[in-house]
Order: C-alpha cells, then structure tokens, then sequence
C-alpha cells in the first residue's frame, strides 16, 4: 500500500495513488500528472513515483 | 507587525510578515508545526483483521489520516479537566470500521461518533482486501501536540525567508547577472538591469548576479525584519485557522510567562 503521508514533509499523497494510477496507465506523462495533481515538491512526487504495489504479491501467502 | 497575503487557499498559505523579529518568525513557524493541537488516531482496537497488512501496520496508517479538528469542542487529553488524561467525550472522539473484500478500503468508509469530526481528506486508501478478508475496527482519535508525534502535526511545509533586497546602481548592462540567474528574474532596459516589484520575491538570495558582475554594480541583500511565509495545512485546520491558532499558542505562552512573573 502507499504510505499515507509523504515520509519528508508529511503532506498526504495517498489520496493522489489511484488517480495517479489510473492516469499513467491510460498514457499520460508521470511529470505532468503529478504537477496537475499539485504535489510539486520532490520529496512528495518521489513517494508516487518511486512505489511498488505488493498487495497483489503478499496476498496468495496469507 | 504587518501582514500582507499573497496567496491563500483552503489549504495552504503564502504571505509576508513585515516588522517582526527573526525570532518571533520563527516561533509562529515552529507553533504551527508543533504547537497546534489536533486530532489523530491514537488506540486501535482490531476485532478482525484478515487482511494483508499486520495490525501495527494498519494502525499506523490510521494514525497518520488528518482529522478536521474542532478546537473549541475537544482538549488535548493530557489537559482534559473532565477525566484527567483518561479519556472522555471532552478529549476522544471513536470511529468504527468494517469492511469486507474485494475492495479497497478508504478513510471515508470510518464512522466517526460525532458527526463534525471527519477524515479530511475522503479517498486516503487504508488497506486493499481481496476476496474473503474482512476488517473490523474501532479508532479512538485523541488531541494531541505535533511535537509528540508528527500524526498530531497539524503544518506541513512551513517555512520563510527573509524578503531580498536587490540593489543595482551604475550597471553596464552587460548582461551576466541575467544569464545566471537561476530564477530568471532580472530584466533588461536601457537604464540596465531591473527587477520588477513581484519577483523580487522569488529571489532565493543565493547571490550567483554578484558574483558574475565584475563591477560590482548588483547586491543582494535581504530584510532583517521581513519575512516571505509559506505553509501548508494538513486538512485538519484551514490554513488561515492554522496560522491563527498558532499565534493564539504563542500569545497564551506569553501570557502564561507574564502570570508565573507576576507571582514574584
């Protein structure tokens, strides 16, 4: 799951995920939908850009 | 003290505090990160919990969800008159969670016991069940101060400078300093260098158009007594209540040292 808030300056980013998502995965450009979201420090646009989703991996395993 | 706003939104802020000490700049900056009660998540109880996060997890992130706070109705619990730091109505406030799989869970599915406290923000993800997980939960949302726990932190981002000051005199108009600055803020006319009135704001005073001019025509200096404010709200208070609230923290701080004085 995406943290909640950003680890650095504690700004709530994931609200932002499943739009993020959903957006990239249609085609349009990471940058772009991150600064249309308006999380434009970088500490924050790392925690989106840089996650990995493991629900799908861990939950075989429970 | 004078206060000029230049951008203000539900949620973040960004003004100049003119005629004040460094020191009282940094005192609203630090009761706005610190000092400003808010409410968070504090004890958790799992009745169900099948789902792929461990409990620690869960409760973690149901910490960290903002909770617009109202500060007239609940004290922080170490300061609760009623109970005594125990926990009351005065100073708690419960959600209840339960859901099932497949679905995600969201921070608008918690039922909060009063209605005017809510999360924040509606669509925060807690936990993706799959098929057959369940969640059952009840919250119990505490005041507390951002300087125990960043949960309880109600600024994020705040932060100032000092307001720059940028002097140009018997400039060539050579051209340099335009060429370095990272902000792209000086402008060329006939009479040399300028900048306009609104950017000098955005100087970062990092001083590369002094160096670049080798007749020293150009110096940046800043305001001892001016300061450019940015802040940003979590979502538990507007950001104009914020800052507010902060300085209420400071003034009820100074009024508390002038009664411990008195008694002298």
């Amino acid at each position: 799951m995406i943290p909640v808030r950003c680890f650095s300056c504690g700004k709530v980013i994931s609200n932002y995920w499943d739009e993020y998502k959903r957006r990239v995965g249609d085609g349009e450009d990471a940058a772009a939908v991150l600064d249309d979201l308006g999380i434009t420090r970088y500490c924050c646009r790392r925690m989106i850009l840089s996650h990995v989703e493991l629900v799908d991996v861990l939950s075989p395993y429970q | 003290m004078e206060v000029d706003i230049l951008e203000l939104s539900d949620r973040s802020a960004k003004f100049v505090l003119s005629k004040v000490s460094t020191s009282f700049a940094n005192g609203i900056r630090r009761a706005m990160i610190a000092d400003v009660p808010t409410l968070a998540i504090e004890y958790v109880n799992l009745y169900d919990n099948t789902s792929v996060l461990y409990d620690e997890q869960l409760a973690l992130r149901l910490s960290l969800i903002p909770i617009v706070t109202d500060a007239e109705t609940y004290v922080p619990q170490a300061e609760c008159d009623v109970c005594g730091g125990e926990g009351c109505p005065a100073c708690e406030v419960s959600l209840t969670l339960s859901a099932e799989g497949p679905g995600t869970v969201y921070s608008r599915d918690l039922i909060s016991s009063d209605p005017k406290i809510q999360p924040a923000d509606p669509t925060i993800p807690i936990v993706e069940l799959k098929k057959g997980q369940k969640l059952v939960l009840e919250a119990v949302a505490h005041m507390g101060y951002g300087r125990d726990s960043v949960k309880w932190q109600a600024g994020v981002a705040c932060g100032y400078k000092n307001v720059p000051v940028i002097n140009i005199q018997n400039c060539d108009a050579c051209g340099h300093c335009a060429a370095e600055c990272p902000k792209g803020i000086i402008r060329f006319e006939e009479s040399g260098a300028k900048v306009s009135e609104e950017d000098i704001l955005k100087c970062s005073l990092c001083r590369l158009c002094e160096q670049v001019c080798d007749i020293h025509a150009i110096k940046v200096d800043f305001d001892e007594n001016a300061f450019v404010f940015t802040m940003e709200s979590d979502g538990s208070y507007t950001a104009r209540d914020l800052a507010i609230n902060a300085a209420n923290v400071i003034k009820g701080k100074a009024e508390e040292i002038l009664s411990i004085l008195d008694q002298f």
